[in-house]
């Protein structure tokens, strides 16, 4: 075999070590899906309960296999009309507002930070570290007194309370991402405080934007004890619907299972879809 | 301390791309400053890894003394390596960092902070540095450190991957030096890596040129410069490089800017054997002599660059318009637009084949 | 041509302006955050200045009495109320083991994920999931389909190891709903020390590599001490939102059995709806917030490292 040949074919052949490093890679693998299964089965064991007919949702053993149905979905379907509503313009509502007031803030303590600037970062994470439950009596008076119990403006004026400090965290770290060298290209082309915020700011962080909000979205729709206390119609949301799902007595697991998954559903969802920029924004952001 | 043997070491990528270390063949002696030198992308971090063990052969072997190493884990080979941006460990002291490897093979601590001590003093390293954290150092302090990581292990090797990129300039032609002295004085088997050929000239025993994953020349950097083996260690080796132009054969010689230069018999018969028409000369910018008037190359400066000792001319020549530097005295050099000859001696004209690149006879 | 002298310069004699941003410039910068500022002091602070003046009455719902004056009335039954107390050990005791379970679990996680693997995109979105969970929903779903004595899935898998039919909520009510609180975090804990691991210097793990350091003696050495930081911040922002845990308390265990699983958040709600004590509620509110300054402050000073705030731009 002609020198060429033979290195040709050795080039072909695996190399011996490399048996090895494959097969430590698959174990590994393994490894990891099956913790990640273990760890993701409460999930699935809700999706596939919603399935169920009730009379099948509570049997000793568990079942696996059986005739599924949609029922139970239809029910949950037929009701969340006006709980959907609530949670979609209370959560919506709420991160736009956070968007409005959390990013002149977080320009306002990054980019051109004003005179104490530290001390207003630390006022606002304060802010999320004092328990809202400490309040809730008092505030459960202020809202009766000021005709805001039982109203979505409520909840959307307290979730953007809540979410706020948290947004401006991380969308201050984005800004101080943003290079330096960029911001004074644009001050030499003539750009005001206006242009840099529109012109190279926000096209720049527009991702951590978008993961900000995400967050904002996550904790927003999944909230419960504000709702819990200072709701009891108007603006009841998911987390509402998702108690009243479980009745005083009957058999109801498959109906709850299906709630839950309803109510679960949307959020699971969008973070999965934006899984690399909800990571990004939950580590970098956190880290800065 | 032991010699080094690559042997058809090879390392491909992606499946159909061209090897990134092409059957490297290379013995390095025991005790041996060796350099590899070449552009971006000719494979000589990859073979210096190689030989590091951290990245693994797709053909071919390597030995250290005489056992092959080929699969030995790094940590079993007995080297030392020297990384670019140094990779120092950010929350160890220097000293930790220095005795880190040791306090690995469960070294004794008074032994271990006797060796890191002994290392210091090698590299000028002063005491108080050495509880300080590697971001409390300077650039130069640090490469230092890294170097006296290396030091400490009394390794059979010494790997170095462009250890001294990172430096300014002045401290980069310092610490060259030091170098040098201290592998000369330690004798440790070396391998040392960069871009630089300056570097390469001045610090190595030998020089191995590669290109393209393909070892071009191993040889001292006196052969290197004297006997290129091929066009592109001629046009690397050697600042400012070598003049190279395509030119046509003639009767006794080849044609350049309307001047016949002669070539030696055993050239020009090389040249009929492989059937060639033109070839690539080769002539280095100290070997253009200013000639006054009377010399065969004529031509206009175009650009003086000063060098206080020297001064390089750039020229472009009469006849074809081929552009030249050469080299000239520095107190009084031709100005730009000024008209000038050269006049090159036969014995410093090189030939290479048009297509290969290869030196003809010579 | 200029004459280069030696020695000392002389003095400058010419003005140092002094360098200070006017006051046009001053307001400019401040008048972006006073929205966001304005309206969190109102609808943070107005409610606290209501507690704090509720702290001092005494008010309940569930009289025709009005609101009236009772001086630190209410903070003597605070200090004195057993039930006070304990509220506050379980609330630490319940996020101490949370947070030091899913950092662990975390931890472990974060290496797994570190590694490429078939199907690594799909196996993170899986372990993140649990932290997309409503809350509430994750609380009665383990409550129900997952640990219910008769039919839940728990009882089912364990079988094999010797267990029969365990009614988690009356037996380990504490544990379970423990379990429900690291199962919700571990994947923040997961995400922040993965970055952790992801920022590491590919090239100090090969100086390591090839100084002889193992996969273990790498991970000690250089990776935990890495991680500290990464791994402060997690304890930290994780322990800020599990001291605040209620969905899983009430949804599951309504505080029982008895008070076993009553944490001070939801003490805080059964004086309000049980109770109906508004008075006691707000003391008990006052103090919560005055603990949880004094722990938070120590808390920052022990990872001010955590807290090195960037340095801005100009």
């Amino acid at each position: 075999m002609t020198a060429v040949a033979a290195r040709a074919q050795r080039a072909r052949e695996p190399r011996p070590g490399r048996v090895r490093e494959m097969s430590g890679k698959v174990g590994w693998g393994i490894v990891a899906w099956v913790v990640a299964i273990a760890f993701f089965l409460p999930v699935l064991w809700m999706v596939l309960t919603a399935f169920k007919p009730e009379s099948a949702a509570e049997t000793w053993p568990p079942k696996f296999t059986f005739s599924p149905t949609l029922a139970e979905f239809r029910l949950v379907f037929s009701g969340w009309g006006p709980y959907v509503t609530h949670s979609l313009v209370a959560t919506v509502g709420s991160t736009i507002l956070v968007l409005l007031l959390g990013v002149p803030a977080s320009y306002a303590l990054s980019v051109h930070p004003v005179g104490h600037w530290r001390d207003g970062l630390f006022f606002f994470i304060s802010t999320k570290m004092l328990p809202i439950v400490a309040a809730i009596g008092p505030l459960y008076v202020i809202a009766l007194k000021a005709h805001l119990l039982d109203s979505i403006w409520l909840l959307i004026i307290l979730y953007t309370a809540m979410n706020l400090p948290l947004a401006i965290w991380m969308i201050r770290s984005f800004m101080l991402e943003v290079p330096s060298e960029l911001l004074e290209a644009a001050r030499l082309d003539g750009a005001g405080r206006i242009r840099e915020m529109t012109g190279v700011i926000m096209p720049v962080i527009s991702p951590g934007l978008v993961s900000t909000a995400l967050i904002c979205v996550i904790f927003a729709w999944n909230e419960l004890f504000l709702a819990l206390n200072l709701t009891v119609t108007n603006a009841a949301t998911m987390p509402m619907f998702l108690i009243s799902s479980v009745p005083q007595e009957g058999l109801y697991i498959a109906h709850l299972s299906a709630a839950a998954t309803v109510a679960s559903v949307p959020v699971i969802l969008v973070g999965w879809i934006a899984q690399r920029s909800l990571v990004r924004g939950l580590a970098m952001g956190a880290i800065k | 301390m032991a010699h080094v043997k690559y042997v058809s070491a090879t390392r491909v990528y992606a499946k159909d791309a061209p090897p990134a270390v092409d059957a490297l063949d290379l013995d390095i002696r025991d005790g041996e400053f060796m350099v590899l030198v070449g552009p971006s992308g000719s494979g000589k971090t990859t073979a210096l890894r190689m030989l590091a063990g951290l990245e693994p052969l797709d053909g071919g072997r390597i030995e250290i003394g005489d056992k092959d190493v080929t699969f030995v884990p790094p940590k079993d080979r007995d080297i030392a390596m020297v990384f670019q941006n140094y990779a120092l460990y950010p929350q160890k002291s220097v000293a930790d960092n220095m005795g880190f490897a040791l306090k690995m093979q469960h070294v004794p601590r008074d032994e271990r902070d006797r060796r890191v001590r002994e290392a210091a003093r090698l590299l000028d390293l002063d005491d108080k540095l050495l509880e300080r954290k590697p971001k409390q150092l300077s650039g130069g302090q640090r490469q230092r450190v890294a170097m006296g990581r290396a030091i400490v292990r009394e390794p059979k090797v010494f790997l170095m991957d462009e250890p001294l990129s990172n430096l300014d300039a002045k401290l980069r032609v310092q610490t060259r030096s030091q170098i040098a002295e201290l592998q000369r004085r330690l004798g440790i088997t070396t391998v040392y890596v960069t871009h630089d050929q300056v570097e390469a000239m001045t610090m190595g025993n030998r020089v191995a040129v590669l290109s393209g994953g393909k070892l071009q020349q191993c040889d001292t950097p006196r052969q290197l410069y004297d006997n290129p083996v091929n066009q592109f260690v001629a046009g690397f080796i050697g600042s400012p490089a070598m003049n190279l132009q395509t030119v046509p054969l003639t009767g006794d010689g080849a044609e350049l800017a309307g001047a016949t230069l002669p070539l030696p018999a055993a050239v020009r018969s090389a040249a009929q054997q492989a059937g060639l028409r033109e070839l690539v000369l080769g002539i280095r910018p100290e070997h253009m002599h200013l000639a006054n008037g009377a010399g065969e190359l004529a031509g206009e400066v175009m650009l003086v660059e000063e060098l206080g000792a020297d001064a390089l001319l750039h020229v472009r020549l009469t006849q074809g318009g081929a552009s030249v530097v050469a080299r000239a005295e520095g107190r009084k050099p031709p100005g730009p637009g000024q008209r000038v000859t050269f006049h090159v001696q036969p014995d410093d004209v090189f030939a290479f084949h048009p297509v290969t690149g290869a030196r003809l006879a010579g | 041509m200029a004459v280069v002298e030696t020695g000392a310069a002389p003095p400058s004699t010419v003005q140092i302006r002094p360098h200070e941003a006017s006051r046009g410039e001053r307001w400019q910068r401040r008048l972006p955050l006073l929205p966001a500022l304005i309206y969190t002091v109102i609808v943070t602070q107005i409610p606290f200045l209501v507690t704090l003046w509720y702290s001092f009455q005494s008010y309940f719902w569930n009289t025709p009495a009005p609101a009236h004056f009772n001086g630190v009335s209410n903070y003597k039954t605070v200090f004195t109320n057993p039930e006070f107390r304990s509220a506050l050990v379980r609330s630490v005791l319940m996020t101490v083991s949370a947070v030091i379970l899913a950092m662990l679990l975390g931890v472990a996680f974060a290496v797994l994920l570190d590694r490429k693997f078939l199907g690594q995109g799909v196996v993170r979105t899986l372990i993140i999931t649990p932290f997309l969970v409503m809350p509430a929903a994750a609380a009665l779903i383990w409550a129900g389909p997952m640990l219910d004595p008769n039919f839940g899935l728990l009882n089912y898998l364990l079988q094999p190891f010797g267990v029969h039919h365990i009614a988690w909520l009356s037996t380990h009510a504490l544990g379970s709903v423990i379990v429900v609180m690291v199962w919700q975090w571990t994947p923040f804990m997961t995400l922040i020390v993965l970055a952790g691991l992801q920022s590491q210097p590919p090239d100090v793990l090969e100086a390591a590599k090839v100084d002889g350091a193992g996969a273990m003696a790498t991970f000690r050495e250089l990776t935990m001490p890495h991680l500290r930081p990464y791994i402060e911040l997690g304890v930290l922002l994780g322990s800020i939102y599990l001291v605040n845990v209620f969905d899983a308390v009430r949804l599951m265990t309504n505080g029982g059995p008895g008070t076993a699983t009553t944490n001070l958040p939801f003490y805080l709600y059964t004086q309000v709806n049980n109770a109906f004590d508004i008075g006691g509620a707000a003391a008990t509110g006052v103090v919560t917030v005055i603990l949880t300054i004094i722990v938070a402050t120590f808390a920052l000073r022990m990872f001010a490292r955590v807290f090195q705030f960037e340095g801005a731009a100009s």
